[in-house]
């Protein structure tokens, strides 16, 4: 499975994608390829040791509000969730999108669909999971309620990121 | 020998002190305001007294409960470390009269060296080299002053003869300013001081602060140490300091041992102390002022001459005499220090406070780490901001410098923000790096680099955060720790503490501050 996370990092959004499958994690940044994380953490919480890709680093993370302080060799940075400067939106998925629309974060094989039309939605709620380059991205629910249509079924293509995948009726209490 | 010894300080020269006297079997006693409860330097100590809130003037600059302190707990001595009432003669006075060993120099000494005009005067007799100047001028006389003036030459300063800390201090450079800045200066020096005597001194510039470390013993011998370089300032404050000075040849430093010596000798002057001067690029050299006590850089000195300092002022205070031997030793390959503070060079070296979440101290040959930080601990808004002092030792000047770059690179301070990205730029700087630097050199030549736009440390940093983010989905709560909330901008940090501990029990305590 994979979940995504924007962060705001030094005053610049940046789309992180988790994906793990038989044990093994990959991170993806933006459009960069995958990086094969091996990650542990000690007794003492928040103390990281990372192998990025063979590499390795140690990162002191705690959390500031919605983010992190993240301090690793010599520098400190912040990294912020990107949904909470921007304010209104819900903390994943499709979250640059046209309310009532969800589109493809990346171009892919649908291999889950967990809702059909009809379906009451909330945020974060998984609704399809595309695959990619063996990378399973879950895509969640940016705002609250009610599908309309689904474009895709179990084993479609998805061509390309921005393809229309899902349409709800947004809830009225969801701004 | 001493038996007990009363630390009249806190932070890392608190447990620097304490370091020594237990290697040496002598017993310690810390004392703490309220705001250092949980300090190091308590915990370290043999015993430990109370002596009051946080503001250093209800704690640690009150004399009677520092004196009080030393008689409740049978302490012999008060080592007074620096800063607070180390250099303070009614403080010597009082240790006296309670019977106790005051580790410094006797109060005259320090009188002798305090006031600037009959310090100078002191060393003119002693043929000590002066700044070129005029004593002892009365603000009104402009008169006098034009004609000194004359025969010092400009530009010169105008300083207040009982000022301190950069007070009353005025530059002119056109004789047509001199009146202006004697009113000027006699006029603050009147009201912080109580007098408006000021004098002149020529102003030299471009020029270096080399300070000569030495110690004398209660029979007239006096030891000195080699120079420390100590140009590398901003508002007066040192921020790296090396041993030996790329300045000063041997000939040199046989002439500012002796001079420095002469300085110890004409005061009265006992234990450890340092003689500052000024010198210009033809290592032509003034004296500056004496510090009457051991200073923060004195690592530096210890690591080339392979010598423990304090370990020396307690011999001395114990009344031993140097043993017959080299008075006047070479130093032995290259020392920096760089003092770590909490505060942002990105922005302007504002103040960065706060709980010091988790620390890593540098290991390895030749580092050397004196610091008051453990995990948690939550660093007191009343005191300055120094953490530390990181210091290397190596065989040349360029392995020192590669040496601390490593070292600095090895240190993690999480939590707060700290300046080693400053002297990671520092070292690095050119003129740094061929030590073409003086007192004014890092406020007029050095501008701090922006913080790197594309930095790969970016991206370990996003992929932490998003691994943080996940596992604490995956496991219904955090598996990092929250930011701590530092307890003094809530009320008052001690009562924070206290509470945080006795809600938290012997769990909150293990967990540190970061587990509420």
């Amino acid at each position: 499975m994979a979940s995504r996370h924007r962060f705001l990092l030094d005053g610049e959004e940046h789309n992180v994608v988790v994906a793990e499958s038989d044990g093994r994690i990959t991170v993806a940044i933006d459009d960069d390829d995958p990086l094969e994380v091996d990650a542990t953490t000690s007794g003492l919480p928040g103390l990281f040791s990372l192998l990025i890709d063979g590499q390795p680093s140690t990162s002191y993370v705690s959390r500031r509000g919605a983010g992190f302080e993240v301090t690793t060799a010599g520098r400190r940075f912040e990294v912020e969730a990107a949904s909470s400067s921007k304010g209104s939106r819900g903390p994943v998925g499709g979250l640059e999108d046209p309310l009532g629309k969800i589109t493809a974060p990346l171009g892919g094989t649908v291999i889950e669909v967990h809702v059909a039309v009809g379906d009451t939605i909330e945020v974060g709620q998984a609704l399809l999971v595309i695959e990619a380059m063996k990378m399973q991205n879950e895509v969640q629910a940016p705002h609250a309620g009610t599908i309309t249509s689904v474009l895709f079924n179990q084993g479609e293509r998805v061509d390309q990121k921005g393809d229309l995948m899902i349409e709800y009726d947004p809830a009225e209490d969801e701004s | 020998m001493l038996k007990r010894v009363l630390l009249a300080n806190r932070g890392e020269i608190a447990l620097r002190v304490q370091r020594t006297c237990r290697e040496l079997g002598i017993e310690t006693v810390a004392v703490y305001s309220d705001a250092d409860r949980n300090a190091l330097h308590v915990r370290n100590a043999d015993a430990a007294v109370h002596i009051g809130p946080g503001p250093a003037t209800e704690s640690y600059l009150v004399i009677e409960k520092i004196i009080d302190a030393a008689k409740q707990t049978g302490a012999d001595a008060i080592h007074p470390g620096y800063g607070f009432l180390s250099e303070n003669a009614a403080f010597a006075d009082a240790c006296e009269e309670a019977g106790i060993i005051f580790i410094g120099p006797p109060a005259s000494a320090m009188q002798a060296l305090g006031d600037k005009i009959s310090a100078r005067k002191l060393m003119e007799e002693a043929g000590v080299p002066v700044v070129p100047g005029a004593n002892d001028i009365d603000a009104d006389d402009v008169a006098t002053a034009t004609k000194e003036a004359e025969r010092i030459g400009l530009p010169l300063l105008v300083k207040a003869a009982a000022g301190g800390g950069g007070r009353g201090i005025r530059l002119v450079e056109s004789m047509d300013e001199l009146e202006t800045a004697m009113r000027a200066s006699g006029r603050e020096a009147e009201t912080s001081f109580g007098n408006a005597t000021i004098f002149l001194e020529k102003y030299v510039e471009p020029a270096r602060h080399i300070e000569v470390q030495l110690i004398a013993d209660n029979h007239g011998n006096v030891r000195t140490y080699g120079e420390r370089e100590c140009s590398v300032q901003r508002r007066h404050q040192k921020l790296l300091e090396e041993a030996p000075s790329v300045a000063v040849t041997p000939e040199i430093r046989a002439q500012l041992c002796e001079a420095a010596a002469n300085v110890a000798k004409s005061a009265g002057y006992r234990n450890a102390g340092t003689v500052e001067f000024l010198m210009d690029a033809s290592g032509t050299f003034y004296f500056l002022e004496m510090n009457a006590r051991l200073q923060v850089e004195h690592p530096v000195t210890e690591l080339v001459y392979g010598v423990d300092l304090v370990a020396q002022q307690l011999a001395v205070a114990a009344g031993e005499a140097f043993e017959d031997g080299d008075e006047s030793p070479q130093p032995v390959g290259w020392s920096i220090e760089c003092r770590i503070n909490g505060e942002n060079p990105f922005h302007n070296f504002a103040p960065s406070l706060g709980v010091v979440e988790h620390v890593e101290a540098p290991l390895g040959p030749g580092t050397r780490f004196d610091s008051m930080l453990f995990d948690g601990l939550d660093v007191p808004i009343f005191y300055d901001s120094m953490l530390g002092k990181l210091i290397v030792w190596a065989e040349t000047r360029d392995d020192a410098v590669k040496r601390m770059r490593r070292a600095l690179n090895d240190l993690v301070i999480a939590g707060i923000q700290t300046n080693i990205p400053f002297h990671l730029a520092l070292l690095d700087h050119p003129d740094f790096i061929s030590g073409e630097i003086s007192t004014s050199w890092l406020e007029s030549h050095f501008k701090m680099p922006e913080m790197p736009a594309d930095d790969p440390r970016q991206r370990d940093a996003l992929v932490v955060a998003a691994l943080a983010a996940e596992m604490a989905r995956a496991n219904g709560h955090d598996a990092v720790a929250s930011a701590p909330i530092s307890g003094w901008q809530r009320s008052s940090r001690a009562t924070a503490v206290h509470l945080r501990t006795r809600d938290g029990g012997l769990r909150g305590w293990h967990r540190g501050i970061a587990s509420s």
